[in-house]
């Protein structure tokens, strides 16, 4: 199967100003989302979409097509980006206690008045990272098994069990809105 | 495919079977036509974990932000060496050659458009006078 964004990219090594807000359009929002999600920081991810722009701008002119879709290449670059953030995080000692997620299904708990959306990000941010990714290329992303594998740098067995366990979590934290 | 692995894979990829990776889409197709009530419930169960994970609304690009990435895009491209020289040689054979046409138009609208000398105008005029002056006097008639 070609690459879908071929064609954009050679316009885009090219200059031309409409190739380039095409793909702006296109990538932007998906890799904004990937590592906002990701990082669960909107700042950080933007600082993360605009640097893998950066490297994306620069790569235009040498591209080869045929050696790897160019939407999987940002993956990579933004997820590396990423990395790189989780692991300083991991480093960096800090005061700030690690966020308390809400587990259980009792209706007068803090967090159960919390939009959805917001509970949802919640307990996704309290999954071990690599569960998180698993399930952020996989379900957001909508990457393959096989690419989302690929670039997490683990076997399809690997990335299907962080995907059962991460899931597992999820219904479980966010068990009064999906049931058992 | 038994239960166990048809669970398992809506555990993983959730309660869409089209999500699913394809190699697994006979396979568990055929288990869904066996085992429909079954089938239907693993799928239920998952497709609300899709759903209320879909509830968390991806980030909305600022202007800002996308503008900041368009402005450090490549620059149109630049022709350099034996590129730009043939590409300026074409550029100045044109406009030679448009200069070329220029002067050529000119000249020949020059020649149609040039006015008759001062006497041959005063000529016209007095010989349109006798014209009229022969009518008044009645010799045209």
């Amino acid at each position: 199967m070609g690459d879908p964004d071929e064609a954009l990219l050679a316009r885009v090594a090219d200059g031309d100003p409409a190739a380039v807000r095409a793909l702006v359009a296109r990538k932007l929002p998906r890799l904004l989302s990937l590592a906002g999600r990701i990082l669960g920081d909107a700042a950080e991810a933007e600082d993360v979409a605009q640097e893998t722009f950066v490297r994306a701008w620069k790569q235009a002119r040498a591209w080869r097509p045929g050696v790897a879709k160019f939407d999987t290449w940002m993956h990579r670059v933004a997820l590396n980006l990423c990395y790189d953030r989780l692991r300083r995080r991991r480093e960096a000692p800090t005061d700030t206690p690690p966020e308390v997620v809400d587990d259980g299904p009792a209706p007068d708990r803090g967090l159960q008045a919390m939009e959805t959306g917001e509970r949802v990000a919640a307990a996704m941010r309290a999954l071990p990272d690599r569960q998180r990714e698993a399930i952020v290329l996989c379900h957001y992303q909508e990457l393959s098994n096989i690419e989302a594998a690929a670039l997490m740098g683990v076997s399809v067995e690997a990335l299907e069990s962080l995907l059962s366990r991460g899931r597992r979590a999820l219904r479980a934290a966010l068990a009064d809105m999906v049931g058992d | 495919m038994t239960r166990d692995g048809f669970e398992a894979l809506a555990q993983a990829y959730g309660g869409d079977m089209a999500r699913w990776p394809q190699d697994h889409w006979d396979e568990a197709a055929l288990f869904a036509a066996q085992q429909p009530d079954l089938a239907a419930g693993v799928l239920a169960a998952a497709a609300r974990l899709d759903e209320a994970l879909d509830a968390w609304a991806p980030f909305a690009v600022s202007h800002g932000l996308r503008e900041a990435v368009v402005a450090a895009a490549p620059a149109p491209r630049v022709r350099r060496g034996l590129t730009a020289w043939i590409w300026r040689a074409g550029a100045g054979a044109g406009l030679a050659a448009a200069c070329a046409a220029g002067l050529m138009v000119g000249v020949m609208l020059s020649e149609a458009v040039t006015p008759v000398s001062a006497d041959e105008t005063v000529s016209a005029s007095l010989a349109n006078y006798d014209d009229l002056t022969g009518l008044v006097n009645g010799e045209g008639a």
